[in-house]
């Protein structure tokens, strides 16, 4: 049996979808943007256009939730499969779009720049235990209306796997999908195996912005996967208690699935999130708070009782240093996810509230995810029920390190954690030049430089790629800076 | 007789309806407007502030002492514009930045701000820099106060301050905020202030007033 978290009972998941219908169908979701609106009304769906609203029949939801895949398939560069969310599969990946990094060498908390994304790509492309990548900073040394597609093809150009993105702008899913589709034969192709998971906000309480709006319907046009993620800040703009958020949180995903589903059925659709508390002193937002995690394990429960995939930002830390807290806040928050089935747990790497991300974070919540990942595998008979031999070998040898069972088993049964988790002696610490945690992540973040290889991207690639930021850059005759 | 006292434990408690009628009532009674702002709401929000600063309340009972404080300023607000002997109530002109529709953060400045007696425009989110112009001529404002969240709209922040300084609006102070932003980045733009939460931003708006009115008696 896997290891299974449970809040809610089913009567009450029921419950809970129930009035998510029902807010959808009385309340109704806001929208911005004319032309994004117009598009929603030629795909067929029930919109005040004078309102800007739609409030939606409870058929129309219902059907969609049929209509999305319960299973999204995530295909890397050369168009092999590579991850498939569904059912209680876990996958970890770095949280995405911080704003600043974390220096690894200085500790210095400042702006990234293209080279940083580049380390980060090729280092997290080697970490065993994140099994895709996201785009998780915005370099500042590119023009900023280009800035969401320069970091996927940074990526894009440093590992082969499946990346988790977003765009900026209302248009900036196309630049984005047109970059993708390089590595595919075609658009169809592309469709076929999506290439990247992109993040999608409603505006909290039932609101979808111009610029996601657009974003839903560019993604559904180009069969990239959507991960529709509500922010709710608990007691703020959301109920401050579960339920309440969870009728709140639901109806959301849901409004955008149906939006999705409408553009064009059997578009890949993530349930997922970023609830946060509200500090009611500090004012801010804290997603690693102990509420917070009770809402991402429910709506995780309630996706799955849907058939949907699930996505959550669990595996990260509000913390401004790789501390004690973050250490703490990180694990537990991965541990509740693989207990909870989430498909794909954002996080490993970001501190602050998403604002910082941190290399030296990143190797050690990967180590972090090995145990949580560990810790799921279902505990199932091994040659030891009946027991009583095996115990009776103990007692005639006086140990078991040369038993046939052990030599058969220990290696996957017994996980040994790289040197991020110490498990010396003290005398072992000292003789080993009593290195702290950091010292271990800088060791291994430069290892994994030094022994990245990837395909590199034909020049002619670059060229053409390059080409197009050129072209679609608002800043006229604008320089790339290097990165390699 | 006006109970002050009795008033600002009204403003404390939130009582917004209550504030409202005895600021009415004490103008009624021929106390000054001067003296009902400062003795009656001012000295309430100045207990609310102390509170909140040593934990014994929390950002919803500021809140409420806002919305009380800001009922009892629409009394006051056209009075103190009308008297000369009176500090006339400062006008604040906020929104978040043209592509950016985050306005959390710059909700709770602006209801923070009219706890501390300014009025505020609230432009909403998406707003372009001729909006922020125009708002700020019409509502003759002390301060325009900006908010973006992404890297990708903050650099507008730059756009609009260039905008303000073109159209000769030398006077209003312009304050920006929001997690992208910081105070390196508004010497850059030529913003005459950040603030890293809603209570540095009172602040903050405070002391850019009180400067304008030392440098120009
Ligand atoms: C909540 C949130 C949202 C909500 C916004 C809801 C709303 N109505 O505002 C939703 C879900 C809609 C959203 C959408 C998006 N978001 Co967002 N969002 C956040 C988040 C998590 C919290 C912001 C917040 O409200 N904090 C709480 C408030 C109280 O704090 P605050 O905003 O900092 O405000 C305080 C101070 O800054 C200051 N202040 C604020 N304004 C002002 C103004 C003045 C004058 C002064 C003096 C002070 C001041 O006082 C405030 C009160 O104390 C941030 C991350 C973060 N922690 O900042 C990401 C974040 C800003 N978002 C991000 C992104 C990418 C997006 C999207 C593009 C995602 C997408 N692909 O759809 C869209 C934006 C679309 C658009 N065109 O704007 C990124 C930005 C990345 C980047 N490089 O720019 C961030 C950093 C998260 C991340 N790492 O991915 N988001």
């Amino acid at each position: 049996m896997r290891p299974n978290l449970q809040l809610l009972e089913t009567s009450l998941i029921e419950r809970i979808v129930d009035e998510a219908l029902t807010v959808l169908e009385k309340t109704g979701v806001d929208l911005e943007g004319d032309e994004a609106i117009k598009r929603l009304l030629d795909a067929g769906l029930p919109v005040d256009a004078t309102e800007k609203k739609i409030r939606f029949p409870r058929k129309l939801v219902e059907e969609a939730i049929q209509s999305s895949p319960s299973c999204v398939s995530l295909f890397n560069r050369d168009g092999d499969l590579h991850a498939q969310l569904q059912g209680e599969s876990v996958h970890f990946v770095p949280a995405s779009s911080a704003l600043r990094v974390m220096d690894r060498t200085t500790s210095e908390i400042r702006d990234p720049t293209s080279k940083d994304l580049v380390e980060f790509a090729k280092v997290c492309d080697g970490l065993k235990n994140i099994s895709y990548l996201a785009t998780a900073f915005t370099p500042q040394d590119v023009p900023q209306d280009m800035a969401d597609a320069w970091r996927l093809y940074l990526i894009l150009a440093h590992s082969k796997k499946p990346v988790v993105s977003g765009a900026f702008t209302s248009y900036g899913v196309e630049r984005m999908a047109r970059i993708m589709a390089y590595f595919r034969k075609d658009r169809e192709d592309l469709i076929q195996k999506p290439l990247a998971l992109f993040t999608c906000c409603p505006n909290t309480p039932l609101r979808w912005g111009e610029d996601p709006l657009h974003n839903i319907i560019d993604c559904a046009d180009w069969g990239i996967p959507i991960e529709i993620v509500p922010v709710l800040l608990l007691g703020m703009i959301s109920p401050a208690t579960t339920i309440g958020a969870l009728v709140l949180h639901t109806a959301e995903v849901l409004s955008g699935l149906a939006i999705a589903q409408a553009i064009r059925p059997g578009t890949p659709v993530v349930f997922g999130g970023a609830p946060a508390t509200f500090h009611m002193r500090l004012m801010t937002n804290p997603m690693t708070a102990v509420e917070a995690l009770q809402i991402y394990c429910s709506y995780g429960q309630i996706a799955r009782h849907l058939k949907l995939p699930s996505q959550a930002y669990m595996g990260l830390s509000d913390s401004k240093r790789n501390d004690a807290q973050a250490g703490a806040e990180t694990g537990i928050g991965m541990f509740l996810a693989a207990l909870s089935g989430i498909n794909s747990v954002s996080g490993p790497g970001m501190l602050d509230y998403v604002n910082c991300f941190s290399l030296e974070k990143l190797v050690f919540d990967d180590e972090l995810a090995a145990h949580a990942l560990r810790f799921i595998r279902p505990v199932t008979v091994k040659d030891d029920l009946p027991t009583q031999e095996l115990i009776a070998e103990l007692i005639q040898e006086r140990h078991l390190l040369t038993s046939e069972h052990t030599l058969q088993y220990w290696p996957e049964e017994l996980y040994l954690p790289g040197p991020l988790i110490d498990r010396t002696n003290w005398d072992q610490w000292e003789l080993a030049g009593s290195k702290m945690p950091r010292d271990q992540a800088l060791e291994i973040i430069d290892e994994q430089l030094d022994n990245h290889e990837v395909e590199p991207l034909e020049p002619a690639l670059h060229h053409e790629i390059q080409d197009l930021f050129r072209k679609t850059c608002k800043v006229k005759d604008v320089i790339l800076p290097e990165f390699s | 007789m006006t109970d002050y006292a009795f008033m600002n434990q009204c403003l404390f408690e939130g009582k917004h309806e209550e504030v409202k009628k005895m600021t009415e009532e004490a103008l009624a009674a021929g106390h000054p407007v001067q003296e009902v702002l400062e003795d009656g709401l001012i000295a309430g929000m100045r207990v609310v502030g102390e509170d909140f600063k040593h934990n014994r309340i929390f950002v919803p009972e500021v809140l409420l002492a806002a919305r009380a404080m800001k009922a009892g300023m629409a009394i006051l607000h056209p009075l103190l514009t009308e008297n000369k002997d009176a500090t006339p109530s400062e006008v604040i002109v906020m929104g978040t930045v043209k592509g950016d529709l985050h306005d959390i953060g710059k909700n709770l400045v602006g209801m923070m701000a009219e706890g501390a007696g300014f009025k505020i425009i609230d432009l909403g989110t998406n707003t372009s820099a001729a909006e922020f112009i125009a708002a700020v001529k019409e509502h003759n404002a002390s301060i325009l106060g900006m908010s973006a969240l992404l890297t990708t709209t903050m650099i507008y922040m730059k756009t609009v301050v260039d905008a303000v300084k073109e159209a000769g609006l030398s006077s209003v102070k312009i304050c920006i905020g929001g997690a992208p932003t910081g105070h390196k980045f508004a010497e850059e733009i030529g913003a005459d202030g950040y603030a890293a939460d809603a209570a540095s931003a009172v602040e903050l708006f405070k002391r850019l007033i009180s400067e304008k009115t030392n440098a120009s008696q």
